[in-house]
């Protein structure tokens, strides 16, 4: 092995940590390698590690084993808690943001996630992954929908996948939620940032679940709200560093 | 339905600007896609729209292909293809066009205060769009204790694959609708 490449290694493990991104310690040496010689980004946490081809693969994946909907807590799986592509907070942050934009907040988030790894072309592998696969995929459904239309088990399967499928969308928001609150009470010792977290995600549930406001003027109250009690009591200024450990 | 230059134009002319009002995602232009499709444009019945509306909901990915399953209905592939642009591509540039945007700011204290205050925000709405998936048939105990159990397992024993728990749930629902009911 010539010598570069073990210290190229180190350097890259330094790098990623100093950021406080999460890092995969069984990335191998070629993925360094190869994460080196490609376009540097200016504004992303993380080196880039991912091929076109892999995004678009990654997202076809996300998007056709997402039964039953909730591609988002496919993506949290994946990106965050399995290959740390993204971190956590970066994750929420970007989900939020995602939300409240035009647009399905699934194909946002792969437009988002996919420029954060590997700028424009990376944001197109993303959403083609996402798009494409799947496309061919409900319409293939629908056809055969068709076909067994009458057949009243097949109603109760699909019906049973989507219930299963909320399922994976509350465990994703239990897992999110314990992080924005851990993250709040780290930073500085007095509980308010992580009380006025939990009184925010509170609100927006009864807000717009249960007493069914509108969504987008409920969020846009919410949000200076919110964002100006983060702003009064800041995470730390390493609150990123939270995530190299999850 | 042979595919005829008119529709496909008028499928672009109507997606395309419910790209950018659907602010909130794929529910939030839902009823109007059904207005369009139903009553303006005559392309199906209201039983149609639903059965589509629901096979989007189940099949895999975005919700939102229901856009493209209308284009596929009203004029084969290349329909689908036109309506998938129309209606993808625009808000996907304006995302593209907020996230650079909000990136520029990254290191400043606002851009962190942005980002937490999101977060709860985030997590609300999360919960709240389970909520409201539940709450369709709220008299319905099966999907919320499916729901609660498949959460349940997940934050338990993380190295189980979501699918298998979706596929093992889907099971016991049909089993329990066909057999205990």
């Amino acid at each position: 092995m010539p010598p570069w490449r073990g210290r190229s290694k180190t350097l890259h493990l330094r790098y990623a940590v100093r950021r406080g991104c999460a890092f995969d310690r069984k990335r191998s040496v070629s993925d360094t390698r190869k994460a080196r010689s490609s376009v540097p980004r200016a504004d992303a946490g993380a080196p880039p590690a991912v091929g076109l081809a892999q995004l678009f693969l990654l997202f076809s994946q996300l998007g056709m084993s997402s039964f039953g909907g909730n591609v988002s807590a496919w993506m949290h799986r994946e990106l965050v808690q399995r290959r740390h592509l993204i971190g956590e907070t970066e994750f929420i942050a970007a989900l939020g943001l995602c939300r409240i934009m035009p647009g399905a907040t699934v194909v946002n988030l792969a437009t988002v996630v996919g420029r954060q790894l590997r700028g424009a072309a990376g944001a197109t592998a993303a959403v083609l992954g996402l798009l494409v696969g799947p496309s061919l995929l409900v319409v293939a459904f629908a056809l055969v929908y068709r076909r067994f239309a009458e057949v009243a088990a097949f109603h109760l399967v699909l019906e049973g996948a989507a219930s299963a499928s909320v399922g994976l969308m509350i465990a994703m928001g239990v897992s999110i939620g314990a992080h924005v609150v851990r993250g709040g009470r780290q930073a500085n010792r007095s509980l308010a940032a992580p009380a006025a977290a939990l009184a925010v995600m509170a609100a927006t549930f009864v807000l717009i679940g249960v007493a069914r406001f509108p969504m987008v003027p409920t969020v846009l109250c919410l949000a200076p709200v919110s964002i100006g009690a983060a702003y009064l009591w800041p995470a730390s200024r390493r609150g990123e560093a939270s995530d190299a450990g999850g | 339905m042979p595919a005829d230059e008119k529709t496909l134009v008028t499928l672009a002319l109507v997606f395309a600007p419910l790209s950018l009002v659907s602010v909130g995602g794929g529910p939030a232009v839902i009823a109007e896609m059904q207005h369009q499709a139903v009553i303006v444009n005559q392309w199906m019945t209201q039983r149609e729209f639903a059965d589509l509306f629901a096979l989007a909901r189940v099949a895999p990915g975005p919700g939102t292909l229901l856009a493209t399953l209308i284009g596929f209905a009203v004029a084969g592939w290349l329909g689908a293809l036109v309506v998938s642009v129309a209606f993808f591509l625009p808000s996907t540039l304006v995302a593209y066009a907020a996230a650079s945007m909000f990136n520029r700011w990254r290191g400043s204290a606002w851009h962190a205060a942005i980002a937490a205050g999101l977060s709860p925000i985030a997590v609300g709405l999360v919960f709240a769009g389970a909520f409201a998936i539940l709450a369709i048939d709220r008299g319905d105990l099966l999907p919320w204790g499916l729901a609660l159990a498949v959460a349940a397992v997940r934050l338990w024993r993380p190295a189980v694959h979501p699918l298998l728990l979706v596929g093992v749930g889907a099971m016991i629902f049909t089993c329990a609708r066909l057999f205990v009911a």
